[in-house]
């Protein structure tokens, strides 16, 4: 389970600078890592979800040669918001979790913008909004809703199995 | 667990507003290289990995275009295979009808053009069924012709149809002569399908392979000089009184697909509205 993990977490982050550009939808790329992130905070917990969000945000902040740490906190934040609320919330509906996850992308985007501003990035918010956040969070909506129900049936799937 | 948890987070956001602070002053510019000595490495690969996965799914995926295509271009090809074949057919019917035009115009009497809707080719009868009936005014005998020459006489006429007595007939009988020869004779028809000129034997004397045989014109039920056929072999018959020449007839019977009826008066001479080797 722990590789498991490991291989979620790294995977997560090289898949999205590998495969994410081969998931391009009309220029618009899932953010595969937050979606990991979601799912493994759900399942582990605030800390655990904190320390995956710290991990796979450095990897993804190294690997698309940004600034280190500003995903890294984004995500780190989702994951322990995520993981924290993860209890209360009916995350097996899909109902709940496009919404879900369309809402989180929007959050870990503004607090992304948020945070590049305190370091003075330049970047207008209504643009970045409309064609990068927006778009991305309907994507990773989608794209978690499916991943969770393809989970859910490799899980029962085993579960009958042994 | 709670404060070890928020513990966790502080330490994360103070880890990474400390990263972001140095980077900003340029204190650690060399953080972003050393982790590039580890990301790297692991994505050359797994982009190897993506390229080969992707490059295995675009070959499959060609695979099957091709497969369509190869389809679709198959059947384009039945498609126009039997376009090209009516564009030929369109061409020759044309081709057949502007002949056939040219002769009714050029023809001093009144005719009637006509298609074939049936034929009879049994060896008892051979016959011909004409689109043209009663009411098109065509009567019994009307001498039926092609471009190439005679075709026959109308035995029957119905409605909307004639019935056109083929040369070939074992009954049908014609006056004719040979144009070179002038050699007076009949041509009659054989139950195997062939034509067969017989003429006295005092006056074929000069009847020679490759002559044109056209029609006499004596009796007025057909024009002069419309081709019938050539001598293709003599039946020399010593001192009978008839002679026989076997001819190859100026019509193909069997392919023939219009007509000209000749409505009118025929006592006319024809012959130069023919070609000379009739055909």
């Amino acid at each position: 389970m722990r590789a498991f993990v490991v291989v979620a977490i790294f995977g997560g982050g090289f898949a999205h600078a590998t495969l994410g550009p081969a998931l391009r939808i009309a220029d618009v790329a899932p953010d595969i890592p937050l979606i990991v992130v979601v799912l493994l905070a759900l399942r582990r917990g605030p800390e655990f979800g904190c320390g995956a969000g710290f991990v796979a945000g450095l990897l993804q902040d190294a690997a698309s040669g940004g600034l280190l740490g500003v995903q890294a906190l984004t995500k780190a934040l989702i994951g322990f918001l995520i993981g924290g609320l993860g209890g209360r919330l009916r995350v097996g509906q899909p109902l709940v979790q496009v919404p879900g996850l369309v809402l989180l992308t929007i959050t870990e985007g503004l607090a992304r913008f948020a945070l590049l501003k305190l370091f003075h990035f330049p970047a207008p918010f209504g643009e970045l909004m409309a064609y990068v956040i927006l778009p991305q969070a309907l994507y990773n909506g989608f794209l978690g809703a499916a991943l969770v129900l393809a989970l859910t049936w490799a899980e029962t799937t085993s579960e009958n199995v042994s | 667990m709670k404060i070890r948890a928020f513990a966790l987070l502080g330490t994360v956001a103070a880890v990474c507003l400390l990263l972001l602070t140095l980077q900003m002053r340029g204190h650690i510019a060399g953080a972003s290289d050393a982790l590039a000595v580890v990301t790297t490495p692991i994505q050359s690969v797994l982009a190897r990995v993506n390229r080969t996965a992707f490059g295995l799914w675009s070959t499959y995926r060609d695979w099957k275009n091709v497969r369509a295509e190869n389809r679709r271009l198959r059947e384009e090809t039945q498609t126009l295979r039997v376009n090209a074949l009516r564009v030929t057919e369109t061409t020759e019917e044309n081709r057949r009808l502007r002949r056939l035009l040219a002769l009714k115009e050029s023809m001093p009497l009144a005719t009637l053009s006509g298609e074939v809707i049936a034929r009879e080719w049994g060896g008892w009868v051979r016959s011909l069924t004409v689109n043209r009936g009663r009411a098109d005014r065509v009567t019994r005998l009307t001498a039926v012709i092609a471009p190439d020459g005679l075709i026959g006489r109308v035995v029957d006429v119905r409605p909307g149809a004639s019935i056109v007595q083929v040369l070939t007939d074992p009954t049908s009988t014609v006056g004719a002569h040979a144009v070179r020869a002038r050699t007076q004779g009949i041509v009659e028809g054989e139950p195997r399908g062939t034509l067969r000129f017989k003429y006295m034997a005092r006056d074929g004397s000069g009847i020679q392979i490759g002559d044109l045989v056209v029609t006499s014109g004596a009796g007025g039920l057909f024009p002069r000089g419309i081709p019938i056929g050539r001598v293709r072999a003599i039946d020399d018959r010593g001192s009978a009184l008839f002679h026989y020449a076997q001819l190859t007839p100026a019509v193909d019977f069997a392919r023939i697909d219009e007509v000209l009826l000749i409505v009118g008066e025929g006592a006319h001479d024809v012959a130069a509205l023919f070609p000379p080797a009739g055909g």
